[in-house]
């Protein structure tokens, strides 16, 4: 009893600085906050029950992040956006070539959130995930393999080619208005 | 990259940004850098963008509401997974002689506790309970088992078999794909005669909690057990023809 105590105010003290992060990072997935509170919360619930199996001192923000991806990839919202199939080759859309233009040309006029945002959206799930956990959520390259069961390589590869298309979105994007 | 002439590749530049390069290379490439005004640019401009990225943490704040809604689960979630009684230092006789009692009714209600059906049964059953009650179709609706298999392929760490034949008056209505004991699992829904049956199929180390077979608020659960996986059947059908379906499906793993 004392020891089940004891995890409990374990647990508390681990995930409730990360909640922040589990809800911003389950919003990114679902695009639904009330969705997104859910998966949460269930995620929380699986967590404390598996957590006598968990090790103290090991990654808890990369195991519980793993485990609220594998909530949202079971939701109806997360088996649907699974149905679409995407090779690694084409993550990036296949679009990226090199326009020989130099990096004073490419600058990027990066203030616009509005615009930020919606290349952010405009990247495939699998781009803008590894993306968000290394950029918003701070995590190592190693975190984020064990979060998404990738192997490192695949993790810095997707990472590079996130930020690349993005530079070509937000290039496009001002490019027009310019 | 081993060379100071040589320009870093993008997956080294993004390295080196986000502090993952050894000391070793993030050396050759600040050198390098230092004297090629075209990397020197790129890695001002992958900086700001990495910044801009990270100021996407502003997009999905959680209120002050949400966060306080989230800490009361993990509070209800705890109370549900420990329910003893929490003691305290210097109470009195009184108290303490309450105490006692109370940890008598404990006790009973723990051994009560042990004599039901084990908390893996309840998720199952409220997954059951949940596919009756929402109304909303499965993700795959068909009778056919070469549809039905070859969709969970690549959402699931082990594979399983449908059977050619079923129990007779017994009809595969579709498949889903859900979560048990913290693990993937493919939920097949089966029809005999009229009544629902929810098949649900995992890992053998995800269901060693399961009994073999009980009953649970008059629905009855059948498990079989396969070298590989762990197949748990629960439906307010009659029990024997629930046994005959979960023997046909472990006939064929």
């Amino acid at each position: 009893m004392v020891f089940k105590r004891n995890r409990s105010a374990e647990f508390e003290q681990e995930a409730v600085p990360l909640l922040p992060a589990l809800y911003r990072h389950a919003c990114w997935l679902t695009r639904d906050k009330a969705e997104a509170e859910d998966i949460v919360q269930e995620a929380l619930t699986k967590a404390l029950r598996g957590f006598d199996s968990f090790q103290s001192g090991s990654n808890f923000k990369a195991w519980i992040f793993r485990i609220l991806r594998n909530v949202f990839l079971t939701s109806r919202t997360g088996v649907a956006a699974t149905q679409t199939i995407y090779l690694e080759e084409h993550l990036d859309g296949g679009e990226l070539t090199d326009a020989g233009h130099s990096p004073e040309e490419e600058l990027l006029r990066l203030d616009d959130s509005a615009a930020l945002h919606a290349a952010l959206d405009a990247l495939s799930p699998p781009l803008r995930d590894v993306l968000l956990l290394c950029d918003v959520e701070g995590m190592r390259y190693r975190e984020i393999a064990a979060v998404m069961q990738l192997p490192i390589g695949t993790v810095m590869s997707r990472i590079s080619r996130a930020r690349a298309t993005l530079r070509m979105s937000l290039n496009g994007h001002f490019g027009e208005a310019a | 990259m081993t060379q100071n002439h040589e320009h870093p590749s993008p997956v080294m530049i993004s390295g080196f940004l986000d502090g993952e390069l050894s000391d070793a290379e993030a050396q050759v490439l600040e050198r390098h850098a230092a004297t090629c005004h075209t990397c020197a640019m790129r890695l001002v401009e992958g900086m700001r963008l990495k910044a801009a990225t990270s100021s996407a943490e502003s997009r999905y704040e959680a209120s002050a509401e949400v966060l306080t809604r989230l800490r009361s689960g993990i509070v209800a979630a705890n109370k549900r997974e420990n329910p003893g009684a929490r003691l305290r230092r210097g109470w009195s006789p009184l108290v303490w002689s309450t105490l006692t009692v109370c940890l008598v009714l404990v006790a009973f209600a723990a051994w009560q506790q042990v004599r039901r059906p084990d908390t893996l049964s309840a998720e199952l059953l409220d997954a059951h309970l949940a596919t009756l009650s929402n109304g909303a179709d499965p993700e795959v609706i068909s009778t056919d088992k070469h549809t039905v298999k070859p969709w969970f392929q690549g959402k699931l760490p082990f594979s399983f078999n449908v059977p050619d034949a079923l129990p007779p008056d017994t009809q595969l209505k579709g498949a889903d794909l859900t979560f048990v004991n913290g693990r993937p699992a493919a939920l097949l829904l089966f029809l005999i005669h009229k009544h629902e049956v929810s098949v649900f199929v995992m890992s053998r180390d995800a269901g060693e909690l399961m009994r073999q077979s009980g009953t649970r608020a008059g629905f009855s659960f059948q498990a079989e057990t396969t070298p590989e996986l762990r197949l748990v059947g629960v439906s307010d059908v009659n029990p024997v023809e629930l046994g005959e379906l979960m023997k046909a499906l472990a006939r064929v793993q």
